[in-house]
């Protein structure tokens, strides 16, 4: 396994974008909370009214943009910060699983429904 | 045999992406599944990942397509607002244009909009992000790729994630336009 992992590339850009999609996910969880609690962030959140960015789309359209944003910019930096690294895969693997599993969750209506309720 | 302009791009958004998705997933699912050094040759990783490398690239893509498409052509369709005049309490034939104020004026299908909706509309923007990093990883290591168990196994994972994140989407999409169809 060592020989082998040692004729491959490194795994760090990997683990940069496994761990990028763990982020972009998690973003999307919390902007969909806090587009339900705060009436200013959902303002704000609209972005095709606010930047032109498409018509009748409403807060959904600043939730995906600042999704992707986040997914893209972690990227970049975790890719920069990786690159050339032999990681310790399966611990990126775990740490990206666990914030894709708390973006499953926080778009999971009965959880955010209930998070967004003790703030009220 | 007329489709509208809204009909043909809710087919275009879930049915023609819809199904290029699960082609691409099935088949590359399998091809990574296979990609151990105990079933296939040295040619046959050769011959492969090209195929595997397009499938992947190919799903990340149509996922993107999928989202987009969905989130700025169909979305505003489904949560447009009815004039003053429409009565929103009674799913009478003028609240029909408004499926989103459609489902809510009833009790009987208020939480196809309150759970599978407010669902469908987060949770599938999750399913890109992971099959690009997919893509990216089949991408990035190509043949050797089959050196690779941990990454293979983090990438079926990623995999099957985008496709569940992509599948509640679709399920309810496809429930939600046969209850309030975009027309």
């Amino acid at each position: 396994m060592q020989n082998e992992v040692s004729q491959t590339k490194p795994s760090g850009p990997v683990a940069a974008s496994f761990i990028a999609a763990g982020i972009g996910s998690v973003v999307m969880g919390v902007l969909v909370i806090a587009n339900d609690v705060s009436a200013d962030v959902s303002n704000f959140l609209k972005f095709d009214a606010n930047f032109g960015l498409g018509k009748g789309v409403g807060p959904l359209s600043g939730k995906v943009v600042l999704t992707v944003l986040a997914f893209l910019i972690s990227w970049v930096i975790l890719h920069l910060v990786l690159r050339g690294k032999e990681v310790n895969f399966t611990r990126a693997l775990t740490i990206a699983l666990v914030l894709v599993g708390i973006g499953f969750a926080l778009t999971f209506p009965p959880i955010f429904e209930f998070i967004v309720g003790l703030f009220r | 045999m007329n489709l509208t302009d809204r009909e043909l791009w809710a087919v275009i958004h879930g049915l023609v992406l819809g199904t290029l998705f699960l082609l691409a997933f099935g088949g590359g699912l399998a091809g990574l599944w296979s990609l151990r050094s105990r079933l296939v040759t040295e040619e046959g990783v050769v011959e492969r990942t090209p195929r595997l490398v397009l499938g992947t690239s190919l799903m990340a893509l149509v996922a993107w397509l999928t989202v987009i498409t969905g989130t700025w052509i169909v979305y505003p369709w489904y949560r447009a607002t009815p004039p003053a005049d429409v009565d929103q309490k009674v799913q009478g034939a003028a609240l029909e244009a408004y499926p989103r104020f459609w489902l809510l004026a009833s009790d009987a299908t208020k939480d196809w909009h309150n759970f599978g909706m407010e669902w469908k509309e987060h949770v599938a923007w999750i399913a890109p992000l992971l099959a690009t990093a997919v893509a990216f990883a089949v991408a990035y290591y190509g043949a050797t790729l089959i050196r690779r168990g941990d990454i293979r196994r983090g990438v079926m994972i990623f995999f099957t994630l985008a496709f569940v994140a992509a599948g509640v989407a679709g399920l309810f999409g496809a429930f939600i336009t046969k209850a309030a169809p975009v027309s």
